[in-house]
């Protein structure tokens, strides 16, 4: 009797337990509810908090996150005004505004068939924002011309626009542009040309080194040059002054010319002979007058 | 009696069928894994209960068949008509035993079939998928196995009962089945549950130890199969079922595993041990334990434990807790789920991520990090390049410059350190803050990047950028109210692309082989001004010595005349002719001198005076010069 009173009391628990299930459904502080009965939604969206329903298939509750949720588009390829293929991925935070047009809107409510429509949104309104700019609104070291603020406004307006348009039951709270890239043929190409850059940067660097080493050594040149003549002409003049002094002397000579010709001849004659020279003398010329009249060859007979 | 146990083995088959139905609908309503087990068991269920009733409706015949004979051979007497063994006479009885030959063995080796079929199938299945259970249907479907597992065990209970005291060997596989299978949906409910705690993959793990069930007894109906080959046929002697599954026994009725146990025990001490009183307590009181522990379970969920580095973030019903919803780290009571229910949340946690690489072991371990080598996944950033653009601008003519944008590529790896400071907004404003915060990061620096030049960035802006960036995401942060506090941002490696680094670092090169050029050319005019500087002093100083020697000799020169015109005032002609003779050997000295005594007229003597022409002099080749 007593076994059977307990299987009763866990029997009757069970079954209040599995009936509460049945009959009621939480719904979270981040989410949003719609109950629908026999298919067609009933009553306002549901609150967080403990509700009551009829056990499926009478009632189904669909729950929503209210929260903001985070969509990143897929990398895409698009033309900008002057014809450059930049490469664009977008971000966007949206949000349930109207759970019913939600439901009504996607299958099941299914928050993976809104954003495929939002994916689909973004693309178009994506290449036809990229497609009125140039790359030079993107990428700007000129914080004037740089657009990259007033585009992301460009591709939320038009966006939120559509959205409303067609009462999606979901709203944009956010979008950027996350990425932005070049494809990769471009790419290479970039890359070539930054190459090319650095190129002129290591010719200019070499060559100037060169040429500037050039005018180094020029300039010493013309420096040591200088340096130079004006040496030589500073030793000119100052041999000029010991010619100078030297001819004072010269008076002295002029007291007999005849015997200072002499021994300027002398000295010359000393300093003209003084190289390997053959001199001729026959036997007049002092000292080998001393020879004169001696037989040195006699005729044969 | 017997159309009793008929009409149980009907209801069995009845309630497993409807049962099997909704719960495969539930299993793909809410997508459980232990659910397609369940419903896997179930179906196997419905097979056996049918087989089960077919063969009690053969048997009901056969006996029907047998009563009618005995009665006729009561009413008209014994003949031969009637003592016939001839098996044609006894179609019911004849049917029977082929069913029993050839359609069970046969029934058993398709239940065979799908039991190691579904087990295998099922666990490769379970491997693959990746989408877990939608956790919005949890509850409704928990409810449903649950009214599932009431309703096969009360089924199954009874109709066990009654297999039991009437000895009904055909109830007994269906009954098992139905209330296995009951304990199999509670179990599958409960894995339901776990999506709703910190434990979703029970459901996964759940799966896999049915599927084990299920191989287990592939194996049994197996070994079964094989022993039924040689199992020794005693007429008389009714064996038991092929179908009739062991092990699905044993998991409807637990309780007969302690009545093994209590035989065992009994067997080995000698004396009965399971009719001491302890063991009977023990017998008694399991159930009730059972149930006890079950409480217990449901009970300690009333307390919560925050760990140090958390923060638990309190849910009543669902909604946000009134009063102090947000739990710091130690013990706080609750009501027991499902009523209250916390989300934890490591706010202490100091979280990173990284933007525009992704680390590698490999990576990590590297002691070097260069620009030439690739040392993580990178990913190519656009950046301005005011370097190209004045390149550009002095070679493009204005209808080019347009085609030309003045971007570069550049990599970067930049760490973002953040900590949860408001756990209310990183819970409840965005679906996937984590995410969000990453996205807000890399746009931050996407743009940031859009607006700067690519040579300032890599050289003196990076603890500017570092600055910005940082203020960026923050304020960006505070914008979309994710509850966090930016610790750090590191821009720590920014580097042209791995392709062209090496024209960068070449570029250094060539800038250094500059420096090295001009340094030489002002050592050598150091050397050149220096020797010039000596040289024009030396000629200086030669020019002094030889105006000193000039004057000098010319004062000596003089003082000597004076004495030598007293010489020759004196012996004139002796003068003259003494200092010709005093000259006169000294400057000749070296030369060579013929002395021709002109008394000999007789011979004319010829010289040939010209100097030995030197040998290169003879190479010459002067086509032009006549000789003389």
């Amino acid at each position: 009797m007593k076994r059977n009173l307990i299987t009763l009391i866990t029997g009757a628990v069970l079954i209040v337990i599995f009936v509460l299930l049945l009959f009621t459904f939480q719904v979270r502080q981040s989410e949003v509810a719609v109950v629908t009965t026999f298919g067609r939604i009933t009553g306002p969206p549901c609150e967080p908090g403990l509700h009551l329903r009829w056990p499926w298939p009478v009632q189904q509750v669909y729950k929503f996150d209210e929260r903001i949720q985070n969509f990143q588009e897929k990398f895409r390829e698009t033309l900008t005004a002057d014809q450059i293929s930049l490469i664009t991925s977008i971000y966007v935070g949206w949000k349930i505004s109207d759970p019913s047009a939600f439901l009504n809107s996607f299958k099941d409510g299914s928050v993976i068939a809104a954003q495929s429509q939002l994916e689909s949104l973004l693309a178009s309104d994506n290449i036809t924002v990229v497609g009125k700019h140039p790359l030079a609104d993107f990428v700007n070291v000129d914080p004037q011309q740089l657009q990259f603020d007033q585009i992301q406004m460009e591709m939320e307006q038009m966006v939120q626009g559509e959205l409303q348009t067609n009462n999606y039951g979901i709203q944009i709270e956010f979008l950027g542009i996350q990425q932005l890239g070049l494809p990769e043929s471009v790419t290479q190409a970039v890359f070539d040309r930054m190459k090319s850059e650095r190129n002129i940067l290591i010719s200019r660097a070499q060559n100037e080194g060169q040429a500037e080493a050039i005018k180094i050594r020029a300039n010493a040149d013309r420096q040591a040059n200088e340096t130079l003549a004006d040496a030589q002409a500073e030793a000119t003049r100052i041999e000029g002054e010991g010619v100078a002094e030297a001819a004072k002397t010269l008076p002295v000579f002029q007291e007999n010319p005849e015997l200072a010709n002499f021994l300027l001849s002398i000295d010359a004659i000393k300093q003209a002979l003084n190289q390997r020279s053959t001199l001729f003398f026959d036997d007049r010329i002092p000292p080998f007058d001393l020879f004169h009249g001696t037989l040195t060859n006699p005729p044969s007979h | 009696m017997e159309r009793n146990v008929q009409k149980t083995g009907l209801v069995n088959l009845a309630a497993a069928l409807v049962i099997f139905i909704a719960a495969l609908a539930v299993t793909a309503y809410v997508n459980s894994l232990a659910g397609q087990a369940a419903a896997i068991f179930l179906g196997l269920g419905t097979l056996v209960a049918f087989t089960s009733w077919f063969q009690m409706r053969l048997e009901e015949n056969e006996r029907l068949e047998k009563l009618e004979v005995e009665e006729l051979a009561r009413t008209r007497g014994a003949t031969t008509l009637f003592e016939t063994k001839d098996a044609g006479s006894f179609p019911a009885r004849q049917s029977r035993e082929l069913f029993e030959k050839f359609l069970v063995p046969s029934f058993s080796v398709l239940l065979l079939l799908l039991e190691g079929g579904g087990a295998y199938l099922l666990w490769r299945w379970a491997s693959k998928i990746t989408a877990g259970i939608a956790p919005e249907r949890a509850l409704p479907a928990l409810a449903l196995f649950g009214v599932f597992a009431l309703v096969l065990f009360l089924v199954g209970r009874f109709s066990v009962t009654i297999a039991r005291l009437g000895n009904h060997r055909l109830l007994r596989p269906g009954a098992s089945f139905l209330l296995a299978g009951a304990y199999i949906c509670l179990v599958t409910a409960l894995g339901i549950a776990g999506v709703k705690t910190e434990f979703p993959q029970i459901d996964f793990y759940l799966a896999r130890a049915l599927c084990v069930l299920l191989g287990l007894m592939a194996v049994e109906t197996l070994m079964l199969l094989l022993l039924e080959i040689y199992r020794p046929r005693v007429k008389g002697k009714v064996a038991r079922l092929l179908y009739d599954s062991r092990i699905v026994g044993l998991l409807a009725q637990p309780e007969s595993l302690f009545t093994t146990a209590a035989q065992a025990l009994d067997y080995q001490f000698g004396f009965k041990v399971s009719e001491t009183w302890f063991f009977q307590l023990l017998k008694k009181s399991l159930p009730v334990l059972f149930l006890a522990q079950l409480a217990a379970l449901l009970l300690s969920t009333g307390v919560v434990i925050i760990e140090p580095g958390e923060q638990g973030v309190l849910e009543h019903f669902g909604r946000l807790a009134t009063g102090q919803p947000v739990l710091d780290p130690g013990a706080h009571f609750k009501w027991p789920w499902p009523v209250d229910q916390v989300q934890r949340y490591r706010t202490g946690l100091i979280q990173t991520f990284n933007v525009g690489f992704t680390p590698t072991a490999q990576s990590e371990a590297e002691p070097t990090v260069l620009w030439t080598v690739v040392h993580t996944e990178e990913v190519n950033f656009l950046v301005g390049n005011r370097a190209a653009e004045t390149i550009t601008n002095s070679t493009a003519d204005s209808g080019d410059r347009l085609k030309v944008a003045p971007v570069g590529l550049i990599d970067i790896s930049i760490p973002v350190q953040f900590q949860i400071t408001n756990v209310l907004d990183w819970a409840y404003q965005n679906a996937d803050p984590t995410n969000l915060l990453q996205d807000l990061a890399t746009r931050a620096i996407v743009h940031y990047l859009a607006g700067a030049d690519m040579n300032a960035v890599l050289s003196q802006s990076r603890v500017e950028a570092a600055r910005q960036l940082h203020e960026k995401i923050q304020s960006d942060a505070n914008r979309h109210r994710l509850g966090v506090k930016i610790l750090f941002v590191g821009v720590q490696d920014l580097h042209p692309p791995v392709k062209v680094a090496g024209d960068y670092e070449n570029v250094v090169a060539a800038t250094q082989q500059r420096i090295a050029l001009t340094n030489a050319a002002v050592a050598g005019a150091i050397q050149t001004n220096a020797l010039a500087g000596a040289q024009a002093f030396t000629d200086i100083s030669q020019a002094e010595a030889e105006r000193q020697q000039t004057e000098l000799a010319a004062s000596a020169r003089a003082g000597l005349f004076t004495n030598q015109m007293a010489a020759y005032a004196a012996a004139p002609s002796v003068y003259r002719q003494r200092a010709y003779f005093h000259m006169f050997p000294e400057a000749t000295a070296n030369a060579r001198k013929y002395i021709l005594l002109v008394t000999n007229t007789y011979n004319v003597l010829q010289f040939d005076l010209e100097d030995k022409i030197r040998e290169d002099l003879l190479n010459l080749n002067v086509s032009s010069t006549n000789s003389p």
